[in-house]
């Protein structure tokens, strides 16, 4: 049940869009398309999906403080969490090198939709910032599954739903300066608003 | 959008003093015409979340501009060496380096700030700025011409940030740096006026919605039209 | 440009030990601050229950650390209130320690003595720890030598909202708190409750406190870490009690 609400609370109000921030360049930059925006959110959920729970495991048995005690027992001072944004990143890219290399071979059809989006996702903060807002809350192996696939849903679910609003908006007349980026701004925050309600839900 | 640059500093002449025109021009022109956030959609991840008050906006204003500038400059020093194949997990090695030295100094230093900013720090590495002056810039350009290059686009992103931070802080907090102004105005008209603060500017609503205004603000002034 | 695979692999390696070198030469330099820092700010945490934060701001870190070794003295202690010797209190780490069952973590209590009289205690500072509406809260209590009356309260939090649940960190706010009761008269342990809504005045009620305008969560988060954290020092409170009752005082 623990688990359930963590994902909840991941998609809707912890939304790494509306709470955070987090991956706003691409949430900005491939907006303009429904069925685009569809293929970067599901690559973002399935990055997210399998970075999260590998660099808990990172994190677990090699850079926390002590986490080497599995080894040797005289390494339990060791602590080497300053390896911590690099390896992070390394097993991010590294993650995404495999990721493209798997779709690319086994489902070709899937690599020519998510193929041009996978690259992007290595520089996505959202997905280094699900790895170290995983780290700093210390969830335990289970809730950092979790929580990779909800923020990851969170993410998918506000960018469809911004492409959606935007391919409408072709037909708006908006002043010129505001065009493009300025009320997409503005859009995001009405939508944060909208995703505010989700706050009163008590998990 | 940045291609420009680069063709620029191809046709450079031997012996350019040391703050030629065209020098000069890569550091202004990403603070308005070619602002890395306003026109070019950079980088608005991971600084926004910090920007409810300007003093941990300012220490990460100040992070981005160390942390751009130096690997630009690393970067261009290794740009004949970097094999192509491995350009872009170099490039993110050099950047997640010289944030987490950012990260331990703070840490060192201004444990306060360190606890404060927490995560945003370590997502300075997937600031699209820095990536983007990485790939556009230093891989094809002189050190001392990138230093330059990555300050200009650090300090058009800093402007930018410390604004959104000046508003949410003001009208979220009433105060400016810690300040507090609403507090003081308030105190000149008497004991009933009282100056209001609105919630909606320390929620993350505030910051899209000032970003979106600076945005139609600026583009306005400088004519610039997005299709 | 294409190079071969031998001139990648070393490449790459050289990198590494290049940054690797770097950052754990950082890391060593620097390691001792850091361990400086995350103590001396414990240390104000810890302070901030018994004097005026602003105080603390104005001094410098070594004024602090003095202050500190001058006026504080500490223990631990375990659920049954009975002292654990050879655990330094500064060390327990109450987060890591919140994960396992109640009765198996360490308490530490800090005691604030009397300026310029080292033996007279004037307030137990006892730890916090619980959850808000996201994230941890933590605070110090200070309870006065009747181990009864709130002497002052200090709050954090991870990430409550800012300004609504965030509200907890301010001065005006832990003020409410000074001067109230955590036992009741029958000597049941109640702490104090923070109300829904804001501005109502509940100074004649020992066990209530004004609360916070769109932030009951927090507030109801505040409320049961006080209850419950307050209720894993009953044992030792208890004993501290019935002593002075036997001293005479």
């Amino acid at each position: 049940m623990e688990l359930f609400s963590l994902g909840i609370r991941s998609i809707f109000i912890d939304n790494m869009i509306f709470a955070y921030f987090l991956g706003m360049c691409s949430f900005l930059a491939v907006s303009k398309k429904v069925s685009t925006a569809l293929g970067l959110g599901a690559a973002v959920v399935f990055v997210l999906s399998v970075t999260t729970p590998v660099n808990w495991l990172l994190n677990e048995f090699v850079l926390k403080e002590g986490a080497l005690t599995w080894a040797n027992a005289s390494l339990a001072t060791i602590d080497l969490s300053f390896l911590r944004f690099i390896m992070f990143i390394a097993i991010i890219a590294a993650m995404v090198q495999l990721v493209e290399m798997i779709v690319e071979k086994f489902a070709p059809a899937l690599y020519g939709q998510l193929g041009i989006f996978l690259p992007l996702i290595a520089v996505n903060c959202a997905i280094l910032g699900g790895s170290l807002f995983m780290a700093q809350r210390d969830y335990t192996f289970a809730e950092s599954a979790v929580y990779g696939f909800g923020s990851g849903t969170g993410f998918m679910l506000a960018i469809v739903a911004l492409a959606a609003i935007r391919e409408r908006l072709k037909y708006s007349a908006v002043p010129n300066g505001l065009k493009g980026l300025g009320i997409t701004m503005l859009l995001t925050g009405l939508m944060g608003i909208a995703f505010m309600s989700f706050m009163g839900i008590d998990l | 959008m940045s291609t420009e640059t680069v063709e620029k500093a191809i046709e450079k002449k031997p012996a350019e003093p040391l703050f030629s025109k065209r020098r000069k021009k890569l550091v202004t022109d990403p603070l308005v015409d070619d602002n890395p956030v306003t026109i070019q959609v950079l980088g608005i991840c991971s600084a926004l979340a910090v920007t409810t008050q300007m003093k941990p906006t300012l220490v990460m204003a100040i992070s981005v501009i160390f942390v751009i500038a130096m690997s630009n400059f690393v970067i261009s020093l290794m740009r004949n060496t970097i094999p192509s194949r491995v350009r872009i997990i170099v490039q993110l090695a050099v950047v997640a380096t010289l944030v987490t030295l950012v990260s331990e100094v703070l840490k060192a230093f201004a444990y306060d700030m360190y606890k404060e900013l927490s995560v945003f720090i370590g997502l300075i590495i997937t600031n699209c700025i820095v990536m983007g002056r990485l790939e556009a810039f230093a891989l094809g350009n002189k050190p001392y011409d990138s230093v330059l290059d990555g300050l200009g686009s650090a300090l058009g992103y800093s402007w930018i940030i410390l604004t959104v931070a000046f508003f949410r802080e003001l009208w979220g907090s009433g105060s400016v740096f810690g300040v507090p102004v609403f507090d003081y105005v308030s105190s000149i008209f008497g004991p009933d006026f009282k100056l209001a603060t609105n919630g909606l500017m320390v929620s993350p609503v505030g910051a899209f919605i000032i970003l979106g205004l600076i945005i139609w603000v600026q583009r306005t002034k400088t004519g610039y039209v997005e299709h | 440009m294409q190079q071969s695979n031998t001139y990648i692999i070393v490449f790459s390696a050289i990198l590494t030990i290049v940054l690797g070198l770097l950052l754990s030469g950082t890391s060593q330099v620097l390691g001792p601050l850091q361990q400086e820092a995350i103590a001396l700010d414990k240390k104000k945490q810890i302070l901030g229950a018994v004097i005026d934060p602003s105080e603390i701001d104005n001094m410098t870190p070594q004024q602090i650390n003095e202050f500190y070794a001058t006026r504080i003295s500490a223990t631990v202690v375990d659920i049954n209130g009975k002292e654990i010797s050879g655990v330094e209190a500064e060390k327990v780490e109450i987060a890591k320690d919140y994960k396992k069952p109640a009765d198996k973590r360490q308490y530490p209590v800090f005691m604030f003595h009397a300026e310029g009289n080292p033996e007279a205690v004037e307030s137990y500072i006892f730890p916090l720890y619980g959850a808000g509406l996201w994230d941890a809260i933590w605070g110090y209590m200070a309870l006065e030598t009747d181990m009864n009356t709130i002497a002052g309260i200090t709050l954090a939090h991870a990430g409550e909202t800012p300004g609504l649940g965030a509200r907890i960190t301010e001065g005006s706010l832990q003020a409410r708190y000074v001067g109230k009761k955590i036992f009741d008269e029958s000597g049941e342990l109640v702490a104090v409750q923070m109300q829904k809504g804001e501005g109502k005045d509940y100074s004649s009620d020992a066990h209530k406190v004004d609360g916070m305008s769109g932030a009951t969560i927090t507030a109801t988060g505040v409320n049961n870490m006080l209850k419950a954290y307050l209720g894993h020092y009953q044992a030792y409170i208890k004993n501290k009690t019935s002593n002075q009752a036997v001293a005479g005082l």
